[in-house]
């Protein structure tokens, strides 16, 4: 039982913060609204504060009696990795106006506690991802950190474009739950239990997966699919992106996408008995997805006239990047290559997250329109000359797009730097060309973004500015400054300073097996 | 043995753009002038140190520190040719500072701040020995390039920043996959270290597709003829001193990465030099830019225009006589770096007080300048003729030897010289007829419509920008030996492997192996 509480000490900490906010969310009071977001952030700094002792430190914690937690670097990296931008996505939904009932882009009403509430919710489902050790245990992750995504994008803004994409993130996330299931029965089915290091054993190493496994495996990658925003299961992803508020379209950008990320490849894992190989339908079945997942995003984000549209197009694409990385993990039986596939998604995702909270960042800061009331900017007029009237927030801006295109001096040309690396390793040179193609077409829409704030002249249009002062909500945006600030240092720091991007890498590459290999000593003692 | 002076040439913009940035508006201009005067005397100290007959790397600078997993590492040095792209870059910056000095009004401070970045980017590209390094600079001079286009250019600015940026980094996106290849192959990203790899182990074909990455990246920079589209715009919308750094150094680095990665990686091997059909292409590749810039430079009436596409035609010389692959040949390529680097700079800089002076570039409604402004006369003609190659000016020397370069290789012939040598007399033809047109014939400016008294001739702070580059361009005209044999080392080294075969063959004319210095020295 100690073992147990030890190993999910994070997740019980996010859990009983987050009752306790649901709770003072009955308080109509604006002081408990302000109290929310503090409550939240130091339930998440305790949680990964919990996971930071033990890094380095080579213990795993693991629940020895029922065997269905098992925290390993990688899930301890993952962990780290959710809470500190966990605390950033936070500052980014800061209720900052004076009644404290929303922000500059999101207005929650008297919810504001419930919100944070379901926010710690969504990020302890990561957790438990990341520690599943069982395919139930996984499953509730999964949807933990997706429920409470449908509640958030529909109290988000009281506008109906929002209850309309509430409506639909739900329904399509309830088939690819149901999906998902229905993978994990034939799983457990075929394999008599719902423990992944026993599903890993009862695999037949020689015959590879069975017909009926290889259809779970197929439908599991469909349920992850959705999470991960993979083409074709991507359709949601501009409707949402675009009817939630800024704050909760930047958490939709990050949460459900690590969460699919993480579960695909302990599936993954276990079903290959910790060699990464697997039937090779399985690995074109990925290639595929990559390349349509990479170019479609990409080509459908040319197109975009709405920016938060445009950002849910570049998720896609970047969850495509990080399925080469996927791809090349699959598609090799060295074991130096698998283990740099995965240090590259690790670092990728960590990339991925910090670059794209300070872009929506920026994008909350900037004001929307008048008649388009509880939104930021949302098309190119919008933020049209806004990098000269603020020029940090436009350099910020510039930073995180320069970034998502993966040029130098930022953690995102590293990201794709060590994406590419493995692919090489793997010998998947179509997907790199693919991929370095698929580089040069985002740059096109992400320059559109510093094209307008930088470049064009037009006068914005009928927007805050031309408001009567007395009308405009007053908005204290410090916390969404400070969250924009460190990303932005982080993803320059990061880019700029080889010694920390190293050091970022090695971490990376520690958390770089998922499990010791399943016959290893450690996992024995874990079987006692 | 790690000397502080190339990190300190990399700093000193790098932290004064950054200082530049925080200071008040007033002082943003003197403080650029300062930082990149500054970094040209750390160019002018590299210079005096450098031990010339020396055909290594000198400077070098390692630091275990600055090292990324996987064998890059932030490494330094620079041997004769980086040292003269060096130079050229820190001549051009302070100079086209100074040409920024009145017409830069709006957001100075940024301006000046884009201008250093600029500068330490792309002289991090000439003093990296580390490939990774190398890309990380070649791509980092797109970012304060397409914001000094964007911001402060012309008309057209935003589709011509946005199409150079993207031209380019579509091209080097394939430059870096090829860059990761062979890093991870060689296990080290060291360019040398990466040379001796690909020279002994590359396979045909992966020799064959690496050298179509990186040619991809480097040709689209240069620019050969059919990716050049994105040039004649960028160098017509830019402002004076971006369309200066654009053709004096920017496009260099194009040049300086096919000479430095994609020849001694992609087309020499141990004992041969692979692909001559490739080799074959890009000559005609060179050689239609040559010619169809120099057609289509002629019927331009925007003179910048002119100028940008008379660079297509110029680039075209200096890659056909890299290609080439003869003494003569690489060494004509790498003056005509310099040559071009200073004379279309200096073109570009007398455009642009003309402009400021009219408001038009428009060779229609310009004429007989020279009755008026006889001193920017003097100059533009000067550096006309420079440009067209006159014996005496530096241009002659370098185009003289990138096509003696072409007619005496095994790999290209008569054929190619010929034409190229077509190219100087279209050459001729279209820079003289831009004089004629401009400085010569009638008296003929656009209408004030009463705004401002008549401009008068350029001032000093004008003259005083023109003549260290048209003393440059008298001095590498009469005296080109001293660079030629300066580099002399480093091209042999470039070109080993060729020497080595021709020898095997008994080649006994050693075709190609005379210095080009002594060449230049005969009467």
């Amino acid at each position: 039982m100690n073992d147990l509480l030890r190993a999910m000490f994070p997740e019980i900490v996010l859990c009983a913060v987050a009752c306790v906010l649901l709770l003072m969310g009955v308080s109509m009071k604006a002081a408990t609204r302000r109290a929310a977001p503090v409550l939240a952030i130091l339930a998440l700094l305790v949680a990964g504060a919990s996971q930071l002792s033990m890094i380095g430190g080579s213990a795993p914690r693991l629940d020895l009696r029922w065997n269905s937690v098992r925290i390993y670097e990688f899930a301890r990296y993952v962990k780290l990795l959710s809470s500190a931008i966990g605390v950033l996505l936070v500052l980014l939904a800061w209720p900052s106006n004076s009644d404290a009932t929303g922000g500059p882009a999101h207005h929650f009403g008297t919810e504001a506690a419930e919100f944070f509430g379901l926010m710690l919710l969504s990020i302890a489902g990561i957790f438990l991802v990341a520690g599943a050790n069982d395919i139930m245990l996984l499953f509730l992750g999964i949807e933990l950190a997706s429920i409470p995504t449908y509640i958030m994008v529909s109290i988000s803004a009281p506008r109906a474009i929002a209850q309309e994409a509430g409506v639909k993130y739900f329904f399509l996330g309830a088939m690819a739950a149901a999906l998902m299931l229905f993978g994990f029965s034939y799983l457990f089915g075929t394999t008599g239990t719902t423990r992944l290091d026993l599903i890993a054993q009862r695999i037949n190493p020689i015959t590879g997966l069975t017909s009926w496994q290889l259809l779970a495996v197929v439908l599991l990658i469909v349920g992850f699919a959705f999470k991960m925003a993979v083409v074709p299961l991507h359709f949601y992803a501009g409707d949402v992106y675009q009817g939630a508020a800024t704050p909760v379209t930047a958490f939709l950008s990050f949460v459900p996408k690590i969460s699919g990320f993480v579960a695909l490849l302990k599936v993954l894992f276990a079903v290959t008995a910790g060699t990464w190989h697997i039937a090779p339908q399985i690995v074109k079945l990925l290639w595929v997805l990559a390349v349509l997942t990479m170019s479609v995003g990409n080509v459908l984000g040319l197109v975009q006239v709405n920016i938060k549209r445009l950002f849910a197009y570049s998720s896609i694409a970047h969850s495509g990047y990080m399925l080469v990385g996927v791809t090349a993990l699959i598609s090799t039986t060295n074991y130096e290559v698998q283990s740099t596939a995965l240090q590259g998604i690790l670092f990728y995702l960590t990339a991925y997250g910090l670059m794209n909270v300070a872009a929506f960042g920026v994008l909350i800061l900037l004001p929307g329109r008048l008649n388009q009331p509880f939104t930021s900017a949302e098309t190119f007029d919008d933020i049209a000359g806004a990098g000269r009237e603020h020029t940090l927030l436009g350099l910020a801006m510039a930073v995180s797009c320069f970034s998502l295109i993966g040029i130098p001096l930022t953690i995102g040309f590293f990201g794709k730097f060590f994406l590419i690396l493995p692919a090489w390793k793997a010998n998947l040179t179509w997907l790199v060309v693919i991929l370095v193609i698929n580089a040069a077409v985002s740059a096109g829409y992400y320059l559109r973004i510093v094209g307008s704030m930088f470049l064009s002249t037009e006068t914005p249009g009928p927007r805050f500015r031309q408001q009567p002062a007395s009308d405009k909500p007053v908005h204290h945006p410090m916390p969404v400054l400070v969250s924009v600030g460190i990303s932005m240092a982080a993803v320059l720091w990061f880019g700029i300073v080889f010694p920390a991007t190293s050091r970022l890498v090695t971490r990376a590459a520690t958390a770089a097996h998922i499990e010791p290999a399943v016959n290893s000593p450690v996992a024995a003692v874990s079987q006692r | 043995m790690n000397s502080p002076l190339l990190i300190l040439l990399l700093l000193i913009p790098a932290a004064g753009a950054l200082i530049g940035a925080l200071l008040p508006i007033a002082a943003a201009r003197s403080w650029a002038l300062l930082i990149s005067v500054a970094t040209l005397l750390v160019g002018i100290v590299i210079a005096c140190e450098f031990q010339y007959g020396f055909s290594g790397f000198q400077f070098t600078f390692d630091n275990p520190h600055l090292a990324l997993p996987f064998g890059s590492s932030f490494s330094l040095g620079i041997d004769s040719i980086a040292l003269w792209l060096v130079l050229l870059t820190v001549l051009l910056m302070p100079l086209s500072i100074a040409a920024s000095w009145e017409v830069i009004k709006d957001r100075p401070r940024e301006y000046y701040s884009w201008m250093l970045l600029l500068q330490a980017a792309m002289l991090g590209v000439f003093v990296t020995r580390d490939i990774l390094v190398f890309y990380i600079f070649f791509e980092l001079t797109l970012v304060p390039m397409f914001f000094i286009i964007g911001i402060w250019g012309g008309p057209e600015r935003r589709g011509a920043a946005g199409k150079f940026f993207l031209f380019t980094f579509t091209g080097s996106v394939f430059t870096l996959a090829a860059a990761i290849y062979l890093g991870y192959h060689a296990g080290t990203f060291d360019i040398a270290a990466i040379v001796d790899y690909a020279r002994s182990s590359l396979t045909d074909s992966e020799r064959f597709w690496v050298l179509l990455a990186l040619l991809a990246g480097f040709s689209v920079k240069v620019p050969l003829f059919p990716v050049h589209t994105w040039l004649p715009l960028a160098h017509t919308e830019a402002p004076t001193a971006g369309s200066v750094i654009l053709a004096g150094v920017l496009l260099k680095l194009g040049t300086y990465g096919l000479l430095r990665l994609a020849l001694p990686i992609g087309i020499l091997t141990a004992n041969s030099v692979a692909f001559p059909h490739v080799i074959h292409f890009l000559g005609w590749l060179c050689v239609i830019g040559v010619i169809y810039g120099a057609l289509v430079a002629w019927v331009q009436q925007d003179v910048k225009k002119l100028v940008a596409y008379s660079s297509v035609s110029h680039l075209g010389f200096c890659v056909l006589g890299m290609i080439a692959l003869n003494t003569y040949g690489i060494e004509g390529s790498v003056l005509y770096m310099i040559n071009h680097g200073l004379s279309t700079g200096a073109l570009f800089l007398v455009i642009g007080m003309i402009y400021d002076r009219y408001h038009t570039r428009d060779i229609k409604q310009l004429s007989g300048l020279a009755r008026r402004m006889p001193i920017l006369a003097f100059f533009f003609v000067l550096f006309t003729l420079a440009s067209i190659g006159l014996p005496g000016l530096n241009g002659f020397v370098s185009e003289f030897l990138t096509i003696l370069g072409a007619f005496t290789s095994q790999y290209l012939g008569i054929g190619f010289g010929t034409f190229a040598a077509l190219g100087i007399i279209l050459g001729a033809v279209y820079m003289l007829h831009m004089v004629a047109c401009i400085i010569f014939g009638p008296l003929k400016t656009p209408d004030l419509h009463g705004h401002g008294e008549v401009p008068g001739d350029i001032g000093k702070r004008e003259i005083a920008i023109l003549v260290p580059l048209a003393l440059a361009v008298v001095l590498l005209g009469v005296y080109p030996s001293g660079v030629l044999r300066s580099m002399n080392d480093a091209v042999t080294r470039i070109e080993q492997p060729i020497a080595q075969l021709q020898q095997f063959n008994g080649g006994a004319q050693h075709r190609g192996l005379i210095p080009a210095a002594e060449l230049a020295l005969k009467p």
